[in-house]
């Protein structure tokens, strides 16, 4: 909410400038790559979840939504012969507009009803591609959603290549992270927060907060539709069960693990967790144990998340210099 | 009309069946509001515990229950003391991560340790009854009768002990309570020991029915939020209402029509519950 500061930026911009270098750094190693494509939706998802969570609530339709984005896209492909470059945006308008004529009635409920109603429309959202087999494609889904071609004239890119798909993938990701960051830390973001701390007194000083409830939530909702479109594109399969509740839980955790104060927690949180659960793959049945001693370990030991880290390396400096 | 009666009778079973779940939930959830996302874990864990106790022991059915709750209960015991009760008093979502770490945890192991292979547990009673046209098994009376008296119980304990005097105050405000002098923290372990032993009993009485699976928690959980939900949080009678609705629609629809569909309904039914009543049927409104 605050102007940016010196170290935040040069902590930002280290990030990008690794996040940039990475794949010559993994020296185009197939699989390293695909991890950093994983790790760019995975930051997507959690960052515009934690939009919403500046309301005040968490929404578990946010995989629901994700997966409203990747659909539209691949049928766009399929139905309409459109290439993702025009999937992309129609997947996020379907995905916008749905979201809007969602929250009307959703944002009517609060606090933990509200997660429990967006758990609803999340599970009806997928069981819906589950039901109408003809179009949707039924629990099979929907097959060969091809890459994009950009053609520049004189080159062509191909993005089924995954290092062009990684550099893609990360233009969005910066996209989304930059207008998330750039509407938190406007007015309308300090809005959203004074809803999250008290919404009757936010009501009381003359906002309307109904309304911006309904904006911030279409707005999440779209963003994360581009992501789904970018996701059906770069796996080129996709089926209700990629966008059940245990995604929307997952970039919960990522939330949380990260920090729930700042965009840099959910960014943290997703980058880490995923490395954490790749790492993991190898380990069959103890991958989801060790998950789990990894997500109740931080929560309780690590309280804020890994957003307070420097905060609390800081706080150990300036106790020595005290004494 | 046998038909119908047939769907009723069904109905009425599951839901007693669900209620019972999501009584155990909506006990844990009044007196400390924290969401015990791995509910349907100690469904399950109930379920094998019965089923060590009888299929590999070779032991009686009905000590079976008793033993496999008074387990539960001290697991949730301790799982209350030694993870929820950090975080009491906290943000709502650390103990979603928690239980949520819990159930990974949980259902990672049971694979491991159970084997992913479908058991069943032997009933306890065989045969049946014809009533008008309708087919009803005695296991399904005695599980209904079971659901019915647990509930029955625990309104009776809630409504009548001092302790359970104790759980209600706590439930309303933990500050007034402890001034009063009740041990909040000792309430807190039996309530969600207490509410995961009903989860393990139902979890006995739905594994002789069915079959096991290290899996099978996660549906649970989901029907048991799905009626806590639809009920009000922290409402004996709005799970027991939101159980049986949620069993009618399950059975009604399911013959009808299909699975998929009743599935769908039920979470239309949720969310226009929820829209028109934002704090369930019978829940008190409540930051």
């Amino acid at each position: 909410m605050t102007e940016i500061d010196l170290p935040h930026r040069i902590a930002w911009g280290a990030l990008l400038l690794v996040a940039l270098l990475a794949p010559i750094i993994v020296g185009f190693d197939p699989y390293l790559t695909h991890v950093g494509i994983i790790i760019a939706f995975n930051v997507a998802l959690a960052t515009t979840l934690w939009m919403i969570w500046s309301l005040g609530v968490i929404s578990f339709a946010h995989a629901g939504f994700m997966g409203v984005g990747a659909y539209a896209s691949a049928l766009v492909l399929h139905k309409l012969g459109l290439s993702m470059w025009f999937g992309l945006w129609i997947g996020a308008m379907v995905c916008g507009a749905l979201a809007l004529f969602i929250s009307l009635p959703l944002m009517r409920t609060r606090a933990v009803y509200f997660f429990m109603a967006s758990w609803a429309v999340g599970e009806v959202i997928k069981r819906n591609f589950a039901y109408f087999k003809d179009f949707f494609g039924g629990w099979d889904g929907i097959f060969d959603i091809k890459p994009p071609v950009l053609d520049l004239m004189f080159v062509q890119i191909d993005f089924a290549n995954r290092t062009a798909y990684y550099y893609l993938a990360l233009l969005f990701v910066s996209l989304t992270v930059w207008v998330v960051y750039r509407i938190n830390s406007s007015r309308t973001g300090m809005i959203y927060w004074a809803i999250h701390e008290n919404e009757l007194l936010a009501a009381h000083t003359g906002i309307n907060v109904f309304r911006h409830k309904v904006i911030c939530f279409t707005i999440a909702c779209t963003l994360v539709g581009i992501t789904g479109a970018l996701y059906a594109h770069y796996q080129t399969y996709i089926s209700p069960k990629s966008f059940d509740i245990w995604k929307s839980e997952f970039a919960l955790v990522h939330l949380i693990v990260g920090g729930l104060t700042t965009v840099g927690g959910p960014v943290a949180g997703a980058i880490s967790l995923t490395i954490v659960d790749e790492v993991l793959r190898a380990s069959g049945y103890f991958r989801t144990i060790f998950f789990g001693v990894v997500l109740i370990a931080s929560v309780l030991l690590l309280p804020g998340g890994l957003e307070t880290i420097p905060r609390r390396i800081r706080a150990i400096f300036q106790r020595d210099s005290h004494k | 009309m046998s038909d119908l009666l047939q769907m009723g009778l069904t109905g009425i079973n599951l839901g007693l069946m669900y209620g019972l779940i999501a009584i155990g939930l909506t006990l844990i959830f009044g007196v400390m509001r924290i969401i015990q996302y791995a509910h349907g874990e100690m469904f399950m864990l109930g379920a094998f515990v019965l089923y060590y106790w009888t299929a590999e022991f070779g032991l009686p059915y009905w000590p079976g229950v008793a033993v496999s709750a008074i387990i539960i209960f001290g697991l949730g015991a301790l799982l209350q003391v030694t993870l929820f009760r950090p975080l009491q008093g906290k943000n709502i979502l650390y103990s979603l991560a928690v239980s949520l770490g819990l159930v990974l945890i949980i259902s990672g192991s049971g694979q491991l340790i159970f084997g992913t292979i479908t058991k069943g547990i032997p009933s306890a009673v065989t045969g049946g009854v014809l009533i008008g046209g309708a087919y009803l098994s005695y296991e399904r009376i005695v599980i209904s009768s079971v659901s019915i008296a647990l509930i029955v119980g625990l309104w009776a304990f809630l409504r009548l002990s001092v302790t359970g005097l104790a759980i209600r105050a706590v439930a309303e405000d933990p500050d007034t309570a402890a001034l009063q002098g009740i041990q909040t923290k000792r309430i807190h372990w039996i309530a969600f020991g207490l509410g995961s032993a009903l989860a393990a009993i139902a979890g006995c009485m739905m594994g002789s029915l069915l079959s096991i699976v290290p899996t099978m928690g996660f549906l649970a959980t989901i029907k048991a939020f799905m009626i806590v939900i639809m009920g009000g949080l922290g409402s004996v009678i709005g799970a027991l209402v939101g159980g049986l609705i949620l069993g009618m629609i399950d059975s009604v629809v399911t013959t009808t029509i299909s699975g998929d569909i009743a599935l769908i309904l039920s979470f239309v039914v949720i969310f226009l519950i929820l829209v028109f009543r934002p704090a369930g049927l019978f829940g008190q409104n409540w930051e």
